[in-house]
């Protein structure tokens, strides 16, 4: 595949910082001060107990395959055409979230439970938190 | 018996001509599709004293329950636009109407959606544009994710490898909801599809290929309800509801959870607990089929089958007429038209007063519908009863 589109973002007060952690090839996720759970994505109240006290902390990046398919139709009209196919994943992230994304490079061996790790893809000024299967990562 | 109500029941249906309807607007398919109602039940439209109805999804509008309200000529005591979900959306206008006539704030209602999206969506979007409608987008457009089939698809994958269900599985969904609306000469597909067929239809987003998704339409559908005393002075062949559930565990893809974790499963329990029965005293399922894996999953979490095992239920037969749950006789959303799961709503009816004629489920007692909007965002299950 050559040059990767995406629609890029509208930043929110919620979001900001997360969108100029990837700029910085970091994953950052919202974690609660109260009952210290780890959430995506990032919002102003925690989804599990309601705290406002929240921190952000940075993902390892890895994590494993929920879901995945394969789109083999544009959605966007002619341009998205160059894109075709192409893959989104549900992953989940070792941190407990579950994220979604979209797989770059190698799609042999993908499967539910594949080992993934993210992979900044840059498009316009804006670093994506896109994921790569990891070598070898095929699941008992 | 447990009932929502024992003094409201839905007293009347009313159906549009289904597929392209070019020249009409919404408001003017919902008129069409209350005016339907409206005869059916013997009342006459100045007796509608409550309208409840959805606002177009293709073409969103404000206050769409005082437009059709005032197109009508009405002057209702109860007006509500309500917005929940896919087939949920009409089990909760028929449920808040019946709040409305029990409380007294109204003492005939009609329940309403239609709209133009065969129409007028733009060519080249395929799926419904969702930007102002799952709210997911600044965390599912910059990956690629757009519309409901992509959505869709990452459930069927989930499922298909959790539990070994199979394309066969899926096609034979496909395969024998095409049967049913073969039946109901107000059905957008007319031809039969084999699993040969459905094979060749073009891959969308794995595993979902064209004949896993629902169409796209035009057309409307409604019902009325008021109180059985009226009815029954109405000479009119009414349906009671006895039941109605509802779960909302999450809204885009984004946070979807696991499988076993979708509200389907605790919506139905709920709703079969309310009205005291089980599936197994279902005669005639309705299930929201926007895709084929809906069934499936469906079919599972309501108790008809063991988790994984709906595929088989489905390839035994047993979800065709003549079955021992025929599931969408009218054709449902694959087959027949996607008109939000109005048309369910009103089939059921249909079925539970045994005027379907070729389709007619034999002495239909009892009726389980099922909804979910979103990507199973909301789910809601509602169980009629034959009068």
């Amino acid at each position: 595949m050559g040059e990767i589109l995406a629609i890029l973002p509208q930043r929110t007060d919620d979001s900001r910082e997360f969108w100029d952690g990837c700029n910085q090839r970091r994953l950052l996720l919202r974690r609660c001060d109260s009952c210290e759970s780890v959430f995506y994505y990032p919002r102003s109240s925690c989804p599990v107990c309601g705290s406002q006290r929240l921190s952000w902390v940075e993902s390892s990046g890895s994590g494993t395959v929920f879901a995945f398919t394969r789109v083999e139709v544009s959605f966007y009209g002619n341009q998205w055409e160059s894109q075709l196919p192409y893959i989104v994943l549900l992953v989940d992230l070792a941190e407990g979230p579950r994220m979604l994304s979209r797989l770059v490079g190698e799609t042999e061996g993908l499967c539910t439970g594949a080992n993934v790790h993210v992979d900044f893809v840059v498009v316009e000024n804006q670093w994506l938190p896109f994921f790569r299967l990891q070598p070898n990562s095929g699941v008992a | 018996m447990a009932r929502i109500s024992d003094e409201v029941v839905i007293v009347g249906i009313g159906e549009t001509r289904v597929g392209k309807l070019p020249g009409l607007q919404p408001v003017q398919i919902q008129a069409m599709a209350v005016r339907d109602a409206v005869d059916d039940a013997g009342l006459m439209l100045k007796d509608l004293d409550g309208l409840l109805n959805l606002d177009p999804y293709v073409t969103p509008s404000s206050m769409f329950a005082t437009t059709l309200s005032e197109y009508l000529g009405l002057k209702p005591r109860f007006v509500s636009t309500i917005d929940v979900g896919g087939t949920v959306t009409g089990m909760t206008m028929i449920q808040q109407a019946i709040w409305a006539i029990e409380s007294g704030y109204c003492e005939t209602a009609a329940c309403v959606y239609g709209e133009n999206s065969a129409t007028v969506r733009p060519p080249g979007v395929q799926g419904l544009h969702m930007h102002n409608l799952l709210g997911g987008e600044e965390w599912e457009e910059p990956f690629g994710c757009q519309g409901m089939v992509i959505p869709y698809a990452l459930v069927a994958q989930r499922y298909m490898d959790q539990y070994g269900a199979t394309t066969e599985d899926l096609g034979a969904v496909a395969v024998t909801t095409r049967k049913h609306a073969l039946l109901n000469d107000n059905a957008q597909m007319k031809k039969p599809l084999d699993y040969e067929e459905y094979l060749t239809g073009r891959m969308i987003s794995t595993p979902l290929r064209l004949y896993d998704c629902s169409l796209v339409s035009d057309g409307g559908g409604a019902l009325v309800l008021t109180t059985e005393r009226r009815a029954q002075q109405l000479g009119a062949r009414y349906v009671y509801v006895r039941s109605m559930a509802m779960r909302c565990t999450h809204n885009s893809a984004v946070a979807l959870p696991d499988v076993e974790e979708l509200g389907m499963r605790d919506a139905a329990a709920d709703c079969f607990a309310a009205a005291g029965v089980g599936p197994e005293d279902m005669d005639v399922l309705l299930l929201h089929d926007a895709f084929t894996i809906s069934v499936l999953i469906t079919l599972d979490a309501m108790g008809f089958s063991a988790p994984g095992e709906s595929g088989a239920l489905v390839r035994s037969g047993a979800t065709a007429l003549g079955g021992r749950w025929p599931v969408n006789p009218h054709g449902g959303l694959l087959s027949q038209a996607h008109i939000g799961g109005m048309l369910h709503l009103t089939e059921a009816v249909r079925q539970l007063r045994g005027e379907a004629g070729s389709r007619q489920v034999p002495d239909a007692r009892l009726a389980a519908v099922s909804g979910n909007g979103g990507v199973f965002s909301v789910c809601g299950v509602m169980i009629m009863e034959a009068s």
